[in-house]
């Protein structure tokens, strides 16, 4: 046998390390994607075209290009300006990155609530930043949370990309593990085990959150 | 019943309004004296809820001026916020905020606009669910209730703000023929109470019992108004007549 898949579960343990640092790089790019995107998302529904064309711009660009491309930008093409670790560079290009996603994503959200709502609010002489704080933004946020939940699966998998600047995270570990022992294969199941570990975790959890915020919905 | 008085909480001067091209109000003069309930008819698409709309901007007229309990509304969100405190208004689609409960609904308006306090809020409330029969609902969701028990929530959410004027807009037009009655019911009880009232319906046996004046709307126009009776039964205006001779 060529394989030696006795090794996954003895060497298992050892990537808990980089599990860490990937989950680690995930939650603040989410955190920092959904800050922005909520940013953003005001800007895209502004009828301001101060706000309103700066966010449609970031969005293009962001969507139009690669991941990594924008990896890269920030960690080898920002260095001449500032020399950042891999780490916050990882941070930094993955929360923009998932900053335009995600604002779409609530874009979407508070566009599918029904204008009447906000008509509704407005008419008991709530402001619109009152309508939008009280009756708009909590029903949104809760239509959100399905395609969320996707954006965040995909962040994961995404943070994978990070080997490429070298943070030492699952996917460098597996790569770094496999070359010095040719046992590649072993390595990146273990890798992959991890990740469908997580993402299945975070899928339940937001299944969870939507079924327990479903309450004043079900009939 | 003479309940009116001279004071107008509701004028209308000169009101113009146009989608575009679309002229949906074409100089609208009215006026609505306190304790006065009028009951705007016509057909689809003749301007009834643009005009309601209009006299709480939600819609924005293009000309003429309006004024609540004799103060003129600016186009300042700041006057428009304190003239709506004064104005309830009344959805044909309930518009109840799904997220809260029944009671929630009832003390938002109260709570983040008038900042009162939330004990003296839930106890107004609790009475004004009692008046539209809901009391025993407070804690559920709007889901879980009737249209007709939804309209009365509405209602009741409105009434909370303490408004000088109620504007319905087909309140009973999105509910099943069985459910119409219970919605009549609390708003002839309004009626009775002397609350300032303009309905847009299709309820005429509503409008006949309850209305102090009857507008018949045509073609982004007040066409005819008079009381009930004349209107009804003894309309002038031949586009009146047709209209009436088609529904009733
Ligand atoms: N937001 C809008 N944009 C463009 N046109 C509109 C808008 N709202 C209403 N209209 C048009 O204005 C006209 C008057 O509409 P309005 O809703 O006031 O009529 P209505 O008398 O209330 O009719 P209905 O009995 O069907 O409710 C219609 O021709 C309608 O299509
Ligand atoms: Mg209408």
């Amino acid at each position: 046998m060529v394989y030696d898949f006795s090794i996954i579960i003895e060497e298992f343990p050892i990537f808990v390390p980089a599990a860490v640092q990937t989950l680690k790089i995930t939650a603040a790019s989410i955190v920092f994607g959904v800050v922005l995107g909520l940013v953003v998302a005001f800007g895209r529904i502004s009828k301001f075209r101060l706000f309103y064309y700066p966010a449609t711009l970031y969005i293009t660009v962001i969507r139009g290009t690669p991941i990594l491309l924008q990896l890269f930008i920030v960690y080898f093409g920002l260095s001449e300006i500032v020399m950042l670790d891999p780490f916050p560079s990882a941070v930094i290009a993955f929360g923009t990155h998932n900053g335009a996603y995600i604002a779409e994503i609530f874009r979407g959200a508070i566009k599918s609530i029904d204008i009447g709502q906000m008509e509704a609010a407005r008419s008991l002489g709530m402001s619109q930043f009152q309508a939008m704080r009280r009756i708009i933004l909590p029903q949104a946020l809760k239509r959100a949370i399905p395609p969320l939940g996707n954006q965040f699966i995909i962040a994961t998998k995404d943070s994978s990309l990070a080997s490429a600047i070298s943070v030492r995270e699952l996917l460098l570990k597996s790569q770094q593990l496999g070359s010095s022992t040719y046992r590649f294969m072993e390595y990146f199941i273990i890798a992959g085990i991890y990740y469908l570990i997580i993402t299945t975790v975070l899928g339940f959890l937001v299944h969870r959150l939507e079924r327990r915020l479903a309450v004043s919905d079900r009939l | 019943m003479n309940k009116r008085s001279d004071r107008k909480m509701v004028e209308v001067k000169g009101l113009h309004k146009s989608f575009g091209e679309l002229e949906v109000l074409k100089d609208i003069n009215l006026s609505v004296s306190e304790g006065e309930v009028v009951v705007i008819i016509g057909p689809s698409g003749s301007g009834k809820s643009t005009l309601l709309r209009c006299i709480n901007f939600l819609e924005k007229n293009q000309s003429g001026e309006i004024y609540i309990d004799g103060r003129l509304i600016e186009h300042r969100d700041s006057h428009i916020n304190k003239m709506r405190q004064n104005v309830g208004m009344v959805f044909q689609h309930f518009n109840l905020f799904p997220h809260m409960t029944v009671l929630q609904n009832v003390i938002e308006g109260p709570i983040q606009v008038k900042k009162m306090n939330k004990k003296h809020a839930i106890i107004m409330a609790e009475e004004l669910l009692d008046k539209v029969g809901l009391a025993d609902k407070k804690n559920e969701y709007p889901a879980m209730l009737s249209g007709g028990q939804k309209q009365r929530v509405a209602i009741a959410r409105a009434l909370a703000m303490q408004p000088k004027v109620m504007l319905f807009d087909e309140p009973t037009s999105a509910l099943d023929p069985e459910l119409v009655g219970e919605v009549l019911a609390v708003m002839k009880e309004l009626a009775k109470e002397g609350m300032t009232m303009l309905v847009v319906t299709h309820e005429m046996g509503f409008a006949r019992e309850v209305a102090d004046r009857v507008i018949f709307m045509d073609d982004a126009a007040i066409v005819e108004q008079g009381i009930p009776d004349d209107v009804f039964d003894n309309p002038q205006n031949e586009r009146t007549q047709a209209f009436l001779g088609q529904i009733l």
